[in-house]
């Protein structure tokens, strides 16, 4: 079910956040929708699970340097910074499959093998500020958080909606496990 | 990070076709049935002005969006907003801007603000126009624009698009191979990915995409390429070049 409804997020189970496009517009939106203080309250008050997905896991974290400084929803440790590899052939957005090394377990993983591929498309990466809470990365010119997870919470960089096999046995996991 | 091997498909008024030299030129009779080992597939519009149904692709969209779990682009007469929004609709991940990017490149900024970068494909097709001199053409390779491969990459960059799809008319369904010094121009005018396409006939061509051309990811429209074990075997041959793919 897609609702940006506030009573309806309320009497789901659990919540994705998705979302593509800039940092900025998306926290602009969720604010104009009223949907921060709902979604304050369904998930750090109620504990509600929800994933977020790439601008969705983004929104999560303490603020980005995308177009101008913003800040995010805050709930986690960790900030959004731009991809600058050195290497002039890794081109920028990072587009394509590319790797997850696990880095601790998480019930997203179950089922899946360490070789498993994902599909990222993204210009600004996840720099954690608490080590704890990621659970998996991905090198690209530098190593960026591609998952994390506190509590209730659980976010990755990379679509699992567009990552065939793996990608859906992932969403899965959240459905029926978080 | 893999590198890309992408299926394009060409549809005139809603069927499947293939290509040459940017005419339909044989009609596919049999379904296309997605296989798991591709890694993104692209949706082209090749129906010449009025002598089609826009539905009839609309449809093909959609049933690609429903029953493909990679990324699916669509293109094909793009020119404005809501066209954008109706392929994002349908369930596309991204569009393929071309004709309409030429005639306002400032479509691509707009588009790429509302949705993202992430969601633009910037197609261009280049015609060899003799001694190592290449010159963009809009509307389907009709008509020249008196612009360099390059500087158009690099115009599209700056307004914002994700990704730079080039494409040979001259190679376009010729099986000889991709133009790759086309590909390597352009790649090595812009930081973006650059998807080559136009003219792959073997593995060999693939490879050379990657190593030579510089390219992010190889495009073909081949459907003699499409079978499960066809993308597979094409996979393989790329791993043992040592290029690194999605197997």
């Amino acid at each position: 079910m897609i609702s940006a409804d506030p009573h309806i997020l309320n009497c789901t189970d659990k919540l994705i956040l998705p979302g593509v496009g800039a940092f900025g517009d998306g926290m602009r939106n969720l604010v104009k929708r009223g949907l921060v203080e709902a979604l304050n309250q369904i998930v750090l008050e109620d504990g509600k699970p929800i994933l977020g997905i790439c601008l969705g896991a983004q929104l999560m974290c303490m603020e980005s340097e995308e177009f101008g400084s913003h800040e995010g929803l805050g709930w986690v440790a960790a900030r959004i910074v731009k991809l600058s590899p050195t290497d002039r052939r890794l081109r920028v957005p990072h587009v394509g499959w590319n790797d997850l090394v696990r880095r601790q377990s998480s019930i997203l993983f179950d089922g899946l093998t360490d070789d498993s591929l994902f599909y990222y498309v993204h210009s600004y990466a996840i720099d954690v500020l608490d080590p704890e809470i990621c659970v998996g990365e991905c090198n690209y010119g530098q190593n960026f958080c591609a998952a994390f997870e506190r509590d209730n919470i659980y976010a990755v960089q990379f679509h699992p909606e567009k990552s065939q096999r793996e990608g859906l046995t992932m969403l899965g996991n959240f459905l029926n496990k978080a | 990070m893999r590198k890309r091997l992408i299926t394009v498909l060409t549809f005139n008024d809603g069927v499947l076709f293939r290509t040459k030299q940017f005419e339909p030129d044989y009609r596919y009779t049999h379904n296309f049935v997605d296989a798991w080992s591709v890694d993104e597939i692209v949706v082209l519009d090749v129906t010449r002005p009025n002598q089609g149904k826009k539905q009839n692709f609309f449809k093909v969209v959609r049933e690609f969006a429903g029953t493909c779990f990679v990324p699916l682009a669509a293109g094909g007469g793009i020119r404005t907003m809501e066209d954008v929004k109706q392929f994002l609709e349908l369930g596309a991940d991204k569009v393929v801007l071309n004709t309409g990017a030429i005639q306002r490149p400032e479509f691509i900024g707009e588009v790429a603000r509302a949705y993202g970068s992430q969601c633009v494909v910037l197609s261009m097709d280049a015609r060899n126009t003799g001694s190592e001199m290449y010159e963009i053409c809009s509307d389907l390779g009709a008509v020249p624009t008196g612009m360099t491969p390059e500087e158009w990459a690099r115009q599209a960059e700056a307004e914002g698009a994700g990704e730079i799809m080039v494409a040979s008319i001259d190679r376009d369904g010729s099986l000889q191979g991709y133009d790759l010094d086309l590909c390597r121009r352009v790649a090595e005018a812009v930081n973006l990915p650059v998807l080559i396409s136009g003219g792959a006939g073997n593995w060999r061509h693939f490879v050379e995409g990657f190593q030579v051309g510089g390219a992010s990811a190889v495009c073909t429209s081949n459907i003699y390429h499409f079978t499960e074990t066809s993308i597979r075997s094409a996979k393989k041959a790329l791993a043992d070049a040592d290029i690194p793919v999605r197997i």
